[in-house]
């Protein structure tokens, strides 16, 4: 409590930003069940617990049009109005898109948007009630029985029965005569308050209409006698009825919450609700929002991102130390190698070891989040994209509860949201076309993810028309990507990954023609950046598939040292496919790129450093890693191996250091700076290289210009 | 009473040159560089500096200078730009000095583009000439990305020469 009050009301709104997050794709998930669910009661339950939920929220932190507007429009769905003329689930992606904008300019702090088409919706809404049946505040003052509570004040309600506190249901009768008759609940408000707690009211709190009878849950300890007296208050009550809620008819209800609920005070109308309040009502706030899974809400802690990066820093600080004290015990085992000290520094090391890959892989599991996450936003956005597209898709997911790393799962949202744009919009074909095509007239868009090995692959696949591959390269001639020459040279797969080339995707035309485009070229430097790979599979006519692969994790790689022109690098361990030894002779030159005969495979090589002077004639030893670039092997020649070791990875300062070559660097136990390749750089420069007209083309990539300028010199001067 | 300013002097080639004393971190010895690819030809590569990686520029070749190998007082400056460390290759770092403000003059026109766009003045101090760099010209290369692109294509033709000539060669 020794924050100020403004750090508090900050670090509350921003919680109420994040939980309105939640509570909107949760709107948005009711909305789609409703809509193919028309009149599901539960559902509009639902969503109108979420509406109240936002509203108490919204309120707290001193948002007053959103929780007015989420007040009209929880008022107007309490009416159990299920019109047919209206489409509640219309109404209901409606107020979540308002509500969406409204949210958005309050955190950027700028003017909300206008909130008028959706009050207009939500009047139309309650003034059309469907059935005949009245409004539930007519019910006859007598009844004690008729009013009916939502589902979450039953909630509160059994909640306090189950704690042992006796639950009273107080039914106040005003005044007709009295001047006062808005005043009339909160004074019997106020004098009950005095007594117990306040579970539910009606009207509700904050509520600005006149009433002729007056509902109260009240939890307290009190005997009923007190209770009406405390409510007759003169000139405003004229009778009061109470009655004990029988415990054991709430209990049922009483499993969910679990946590005490306070007193449900929101008053939409009271823009100085004070961060004091807010934080006495944000507690059942989040507990409505996890409704389904209620009883983990309270399990879960929110942690900035930041802080968890600290710890992760942290432990990798460790690995390097503990790489250091390995190096430091293997010089002390040479140099006393009889020494009985040495077993117990091994074992101590062991156990460290031990020890500290747990803590990593604990600390890593904080970072990973289920794609569930992402994939929640996509029922909504497939549904908008294919109304307007007029085409009917269905989205199947699988896989949601893949867990991914947090930065990553955030980097792809946006390449997915493209992919999945994309293929409704181009690779579904329209419903005619798919019956004249003997397909369901329903297109089908797929996202799965899965575990594999040290990776994590998000695929999203659709049943539609497929690339075709003759048009992409007929377009990228064209458009001189391609000559007609290489054209007739390239395999398929080699003119599908042409769809990522910056140049290729932007024209308007190539769109409406290939039916992939726009943007594609951003989807793979996402991928690269994030060290992954994009891969397109597709069938004409079944349809195409864009396999993303993502490493698991960007902070910690086990990776592979070698020695290039006496310069230490490393790469992912798990992108080596073989190691393999050749001498210098075995090299072959074929169309004027190096290849290796490995086995009954030819495969083409990258000399990563210099090429030596007297290649074909040298006996001299190299390594040859090879590795699998998309859909085809590449071996790397590299001077010497250097063994395994886990990285730290850190990013390189990309201002200074301008290469897409290097992933990153990493610092060994002795101190020394190792860069860390960038495997889809490498594989897309070899990809891009075109043969000159004489010479190799893939070598001395890894030459730095200061090399280049030394070696180039001699050829410069005469 | 005049304003002074705080300046790091340090030598490269025949020339003293000199940075705010509130940009420097630390002065270190040489270490390991390990250099990275692609990079240009003053970008020396990148060090560790206590677990932090910092890249490195050799300000020989930054201004043009002949590169030599370095010597006992060869040493990195450790600036910070920006929230960021950047290490400058300098013959030898010195001495402190506090050049009124009055003694610094702007640079001359010709100064305005090319290498020495990141000179921000000339001070006289005791009959030397001070060369004052701006960090933010020095580091933050505007318009290199460009440089780079068409430095790392000379080199690919330098280098399919080079094996052009080692084919033929044979």
């Amino acid at each position: 409590m020794t924050q100020s009050s403004d750090e508090r009301g900050a670090e509350l709104r921003e919680l109420f930003f994040e939980t309105a997050q939640e509570l909107l794709q949760s709107l948005n998930e009711e909305a789609l069940k409703l809509e193919k669910q028309p009149g599901d009661v539960e559902t509009v339950r639902s969503i109108r617990r979420i509406v109240h939920t936002l509203k108490g929220d919204a309120a707290a932190c001193g948002y007053r049009e959103l929780s007015e507007l989420a007040h009209e429009l929880e008022d107007a769905l309490a009416l159990e109005t299920v019109s047919p003329e209206i489409s509640l689930a219309e109404v209901a992606f409606k107020a979540a898109d308002t509500f969406a904008a409204m949210l958005a300019a309050a955190r950027r702090k700028v003017k909300p948007p206008s909130s008028e088409p959706l009050r207009k919706i939500i009047r139309e809404l309650a003034q059309n009630p469907a059935s005949g049946k009245s409004r539930k505040r007519k019910a006859p003052a007598e009844s004690v029985a008729r009013v009916r509570w939502t589902e979450y004040e039953e909630l509160v309600i059994g909640k306090a029965a189950s704690q042992g506190k006796r639950v009273y249901h107080i039914v106040a009768v005003v005044d007709p005569h009295c001047a006062m008759p808005i005043a009339a609940r909160q004074l019997v408000q106020n004098a009950i308050a005095a007594i117990g707690e306040v579970l539910a009211s009606r009207p509700e709190a904050g509520s600005t209409q006149a009433a002729k009878r007056l509902d109260f849950v009240l939890a307290s300890n009190v005997p009923a006698e007190q209770i009406t007296a405390k409510c007759r208050i003169p000139t405003v009550i004229t009778d009061v009825k109470v009655e004990l809620l029988k415990r054991a008819q709430r209990t049922r209800k009483s499993a969910a919450a679990s946590t005490p609920v306070p007193v449900e005070d929101a008053q939409p109308a009271s823009p100085s609700a004070s961060p004091e309040t807010g934080v006495v009502d944000s507690p059942p706030a989040l507990e409505t929002t996890a409704i389904p899974g209620v009883a983990a809400a309270e399990n879960i802690l929110r942690v900035e991102a930041e802080r968890i990066d600290n710890v992760l820093n942290l432990v990798g600080e460790l690995i390097i130390g503990k790489s250091m004290l390995q190096q430091a015990l293997n010089e002390f085992s040479r140099h006393f190698p009889k020494d009985a000290t040495r077993g117990r520094f091994a074992d101590a090391m062991a156990f460290q070891a031990r020890v500290l890959n747990d803590l990593q892989r604990s600390v890593m599991k904080i970072r990973m989040v289920p794609v569930e996450q992402l994939f929640r936003r996509f029922p909504r956005m497939v549904r908008d994209v294919a109304k307007m597209c007029g085409k009917e898709v269905d989205l199947v997911v699988s896989g949601a509860e893949t867990d991914l790393d947090k930065s990553i799962l955030d980097a792809i949202a946006e390449p997915l949201t493209h992919l999945v744009r994309n293929a409704i919009s181009h690779g579904i074909e329209s419903a005619e076309e798919r019956a004249r095509l003997g397909k369901p007239a329903r297109g089908t868009i797929r996202l799965d993810a899965y575990h594999h090995g040290n990776q994590v692959i998000v695929e999203i696949s659709d049943d539609g028309q497929g690339i075709d591959v003759a048009r992409v390269k007929a377009k990228a001639q064209q458009q001189g990507l391609l000559t007609a020459e290489e054209a007739g040279r390239l395999s398929e797969a080699a003119v599908l990954e042409l769809v990522f080339r910056p140049g290729f995707s932007t024209a308007e035309e190539i769109t409406e023609i290939s039916g992939r485009g726009v943007g594609l070229d951003v989807v793979q430097s996402v991928l690269h950046r994030l060290k992954g790979t994009v891969a397109i599979d597709t069938h004409p006519g079944q349809g195409t598939t864009f396999r993303l692969k993502l490493p698991l994790t960007l902070a910690i790689i086990k990776a592979l040292l070698f020695r290039v022109d006496q310069r230490l690098y490393a790469m992912p361990l798990n992108a080596v496919a073989e190691i393999t030894r050749a001498r210098e002779s075995a090299v072959h030159q074929v169309d004027n790129y190096e290849v290796l005969q490995l086995r009954n495979q030819v495969v083409p090589l990258v000399r990563l450093g210099r090429r030596p002077e007297d290649a074909h004639h040298s006996n001299r030893k190299l390594f040859v890693l090879v590795i699998h670039a998309e859909k085809r092997k590449l071996g790397l020649i590299v001077d010497a191996l250097e063994g395994e070791e886990e990285l730290v990875i850190k990013a390189l300062d990309d201002q200074t250091v301008a290469t897409d070559l290097v992933s990153g660097a990493s610092i060994l136990g002795d101190g020394r700076v190792v860069l860390i390749l960038n495997l889809a750089a490498i594989v897309e420069r070899f990809a891009r290289s075109r043969p000159a007209e004489s010479g190799a083309v893939s070598s001395g990539m890894l030459l730095s210009n200061a090399d280049r300028a030394r070696g180039a010199l001699p050829e410069v001067q005469p | 009473m005049n304003r002074e300013l705080h300046i790091v002097g340090f030598q490269v080639g025949r020339e003293t040159y000199g940075v705010p004393i509130t940009s420097l971190h630390e002065i270190v010895r040489v270490p390991e560089i390990t250099s990275v690819p692609d990079a240009p030809d003053y970008m020396e590569g990148v060090i560790n500096l206590r677990g932090k990686i910092v890249s490195v520029i050799d300000l020989r070749k930054r201004f043009g200078e002949r590169s030599v190998a370095p010597s006992r007082r060869t040493r990195i400056l450790v600036v910070e730009h920006r929230g960021r460390l950047n290490g400058l290759i300098v013959d030898s770092a010195t001495e402190v000095l506090k050049i009124p403000a009055p003694d610094v003059e702007p640079p001359p026109i010709d100064f305005q583009d090319g290498r020495l766009n990141c000179v921000t003045g000339l001070a006289k101090y005791g009959g030397r000439l001070i060369v004052l760099l701006d960090m933010a010209r020095l580091l933050e290369f505007s318009g290199l990305r460009q440089e780079v692109g068409t430095a790392g294509e000379a080199g690919t033709r330098a280098g399919q020469a080079e094996a052009h000539s080692a084919a033929a060669g044979k």
